[in-house]
């Protein structure tokens, strides 16, 4: 018979590592027609940051995100970054870049001011265009600045910059401290069902919540969901390696390995929490490694509450938790506490 | 059996889903959006930039499968490589023999340790050898690398080496190799990493509580399973500059490992990364990429090795196993007054990212909640077993899974409600972290209750 279970998990996770410094650096080049290039030496591994980073500078610069090309991941071509790692892209990176970029703008603000006869302090880059905040009828193209800034005035419109988070070390004995800059949060549920004649688990729909500050892409912050809980089901029901006693990998491929197909993915309902970091770009956090961590625990939790069992050494396959119910049925004919089915 | 256990509906949690507490957060006001929504057509062209649904710069040629990675990459004269592993999971090495697989049909080149200037490696200690010398720590450490002109004759010269182990006790379980007579895998200490929080009196906190929960909790090893398996190819320029292009995702760390292990300056070394297919933290770190410029450097000729499916298991880094202690106390109204942690990370075989392992799990293993007193403790140990490093998350799905599994256990036995405990104690704005650090932009508390919202977890008062 199969059983309806639903479950909750949340958590915590922090944006950027702790252990030493963690610096990125960017060097952004406004080009004469008022588009832009970014050079970053992060790696794209298949998260979309490289997009993001180009959105980065888009927003800064007031142009377009086809506006922006960026070069990546060539320590001869692009400047030090401590990389693809900790969900630290966004907010690490990303500051970099938008630091590189304000830079480029500050030459070009400038140059505007005197082509307009106004201060600089009056005006903004938006709309490809720099105008004046208080009426913005009275611009120029960002092109024109940026033809003008470098033909006219010799000033080409580049920038660079690093940024490394604000962190206070943690003391030795007590491990107090501000490890890291931001943290984000979120929570999944979700619902299952569970044979009990076989044990097997059926994740049927998750609903994720996740903050990661502003959303600088909320298609990619999805899918980084979606990639995370998929992750987040393999943990929970299926993947383990596997030992002889002799220390060997019984199962390194993916035939004895089981990882979740696209046919054991749910429907999935996505809500970005937004909030508003004071460190972070634009006020963005991260959100690449928190989306797999509630999971397991909500999928857990689910099968709990469906058919009485806490399994507390995962991955919980059908096999362990068909034990865990027999175990519990026998406990149940022996008159003990109903609930105590834990493993 | 069938019966589900019961949750009541306390009062209070009426009244926090009618005034959320999230600081200055607003309060979810936005109606419901489909569960898939379209890339805006557009979004690419449009001011702002910032927030819009900018459809990804490498999107087509992902999907029309003309991406380049490492292994579409091919130079004139470009050999294999295949690397030789250990059969022994703890063992001296008393000799290695490659006469007969430089006789093997299309062999260039061989290639061991002994030949590597700075023949280690690794993030926080430098422990782990580019191929093993006169041990092997475990069941993927490399010994013997040959260059030849097909993957296909690499793969048959291996069978020609012959290696000659003397065993040495192994230890596969984190807590016998925690023990102080557990023979050693490195120097003198198999413990190699250790973090502690102490916040407030967590004795005091428990001689306080209502009731005491405590259980252990265990996660498994798990491989990250990118669909780009690792990859990497070296060649020297003509001005004598090496060239790098592998799937690393840390160039800068990876010029500095390789000039490390290479003795080589920095600006005469190159590293490209192209487009990687998927790190989630096993491509973190150098792997075979000294051992292919010191093949290229003998054979001058390019060489490549890519990895396949069995060596990205074996040979690459996966997910701590960590045995979890929780000990936590409750008052009868919901309220955590303490809780401890005790976790043994299963570190394997050399340390690689298990320093920031232990460090996140350690931090994050009480949980997002308000909690007086915390007394947490995690130590990475050394097993004879495959390196667990860096993966997706660092340690904080582990503990998650048991500091939640515990939430849920505590609320069925006082009777609450799982999403009531959880908002009872949450973290909210300004809250202050386990660290003693003041928290911002704190929005657990509405993720709480937009996930419930948006399962009817209320009405269906599950």
């Amino acid at each position: 018979m199969k059983h309806a279970g639903r479950g909750i998990a949340c958590m915590w996770y922090p944006i950027g590592f702790t252990v030493a410094a963690n610096p990125s650096s960017a060097v952004v080049k406004v080009n004469e027609d008022g588009t832009a290039t970014l050079l970053t030496g992060t790696v794209e591994v298949g998260q979309g940051s490289l997009t993001v980073l180009g959105q980065i500078v888009a927003q800064e610069l007031g142009i377009s995100a086809e506006d922006v090309h960026v070069i990546s991941a060539d320590t001869d071509v692009t400047p030090m970054d401590t990389g693809a790692i900790a969900s630290r892209t966004t907010f690490v990176t990303g500051n970099a870049v938008r630091l590189a970029a304000a830079e480029a703008k500050s030459i070009l603000l400038e140059v505007a001011a005197e082509m307009l006869g106004v201060e600089v302090r009056e005006l903004e880059a938006a709309n490809h265009q720099i105008r004046v905040k208080t009426f913005p009828e009275k611009r120029i193209s960002l092109a024109d600045v940026a033809m003008g800034a470098q033909i006219a005035r010799g000033r080409p419109p580049l920038g660079s910059a690093s940024f490394n988070p604000p962190t206070v070390a943690m003391d030795p004995e007590t491990g107090q401290g501000k490890p890291f800059a931001a943290y984000v949060y979120a929570t999944q549920i979700t619902d299952v069902e569970v044979d009990d004649e076989t044990g097997e688990v059926e994740v049927l729909h998750v609903y994720a919540a996740h903050d990661s500050g502003t959303a600088i892409n909320p298609a990619l912050v999805e899918g980084q969901v979606e990639g995370g809980i998929a992750m987040g089901i393999g943990m929970a029901l299926s993947e383990e390696i596997l030992f002889n006693p002799e220390g060997r990998q019984i199962n390194p491929n993916l035939t004895n390995y089981l990882i979740p197909t696209s046919l054991d993915m749910p429907p999935i309902d996505i809500d970005i929490i937004e909030s508003y970091d004071p460190v972070g770009p634009f006020g963005a956090k991260g959100v690449g490694e928190p989306t797999l961590v509630p999971t397991a625990p909500a999928i857990l939790n689910a099968i709990y509450d469906a058919v009485g069992v806490r399994i507390t050494d995962l991955p919980a396959t059908a096999e362990k938790i068909l034990m865990a119910i027999r175990k519990k049925e026998r406990s149940n004919v022996k008159g003990l506490e109903p609930g105590e089915g834990d493993t | 059996m069938s019966e589900k256990p019961t949750k009541e509906k306390t009062a209070d949690l009426g009244d926090l889903l009618a005034e959320p507490r999230v600081g200055q957060l607003p309060a979810v006001t936005r109606g419901p959006i489909p569960v898939v929504q379209a890339l805006t057509v557009g979004a690419n062209q449009q001011t702002p930039a910032v927030g819009q649904r900018v459809t990804r710069l490498d999107i087509r040629t992902h999907v029309t499968g003309s991406t380049r990675y490492i292994d579409d990459l091919a130079f004139p004269g470009m050999l294999h490589v295949k690397i030789l592993r250990s059969t022994q999971a703890h063992a001296r090495i008393l000799s290695i023999d490659t006469t007969a697989a430089r006789a093997m049909p299309g062999v260039v080149a061989t290639l061991t340790g002994d030949e590597i200037p700075e023949n280690s490696f690794g993030s926080s200690y430098q422990d782990q050898p580019v191929l093993a010398v006169d041990r092997v720590r475990h069941q993927g450490d490399g010994l013997v690398a040959i260059a030849a002109e097909t993957e296909q004759q690499a793969s048959d010269a291996l069978a020609a080496v012959k290696v000659t182990y003397e065993p040495l006790p192994a230890l596969f379980d984190p807590l016998e190799a925690i023990r102080p007579d557990a023979p050693k895998i490195h120097r003198d200490n198999n413990v190699y990493a250790s973090k502690v929080i102490i916040r407030g009196d967590v004795e005091k906190g428990f001689a306080e509580s209502d009731q005491i929960f405590e259980r252990r909790y265990r996660t498994q090893m798990i491989e990250h399973v990118p669909m780009e398996p690792f990859a990497a190819i070296a060649l020297w320029e003509p001005d004598g500059q090496l060239h790098v292009y592998s799937s690393n995702g840390r160039i800068t760390l990876g010029r500095a490992d390789l000039a490390r292990t290479l003795q080589m300056p920095m600006n005469r070394i190159r590293v490209t990364a192209t487009f990687i297919g998927g790190n989630f933290g096993g491509k973190n770190e150098i792997r075979t990429e000294p051992i292919l410029a010191l093949l290229a450097k003998k054979t001058r000729q390019p060489v490549k090795a890519t990895f396949n499916r069995e060596d990205e298991f074996i040979a690459s880094t996966t997910r701590h196993p960590i045995i979890m202690d929780y000990k936590t106390g409750v008052a009868d109204d919901g309220h955590l007054i303490a809780r401890s942690v005790r976790l043994v990370l299963d570190g394997g075989a050399y340390a690689s990212w298990s320093e920031t392992t232990v460090g996140k799990a350690a931090i994050l293993a009480a949980g997002p909640y308000r909690i007086p007193n915390v007394h947490v403790e995690g130590h990475a140990v050394y097993t004879n077993k495959t390196v667990t490093g860096a993966m997706r998350g660092f340690g904080a799905p582990q503990v998650a899974f048991a500091y939640e599994s515990q939430m849920d256990e505590i609320a069925n036995t006082l009777g609450m409600d799982p999403l009531a405990i959880r908002l009872l104690n949450g973290f909210s704005e300004g809250s202050i972290s386990h660290t003693g650090q003041v928290l911002q932009a704190v929005a657990l508390e509405e993720t709480l209750l937009t996930a419930a919202k948006r399962s009817g977890w209320m009405e269906e008062g599950t």
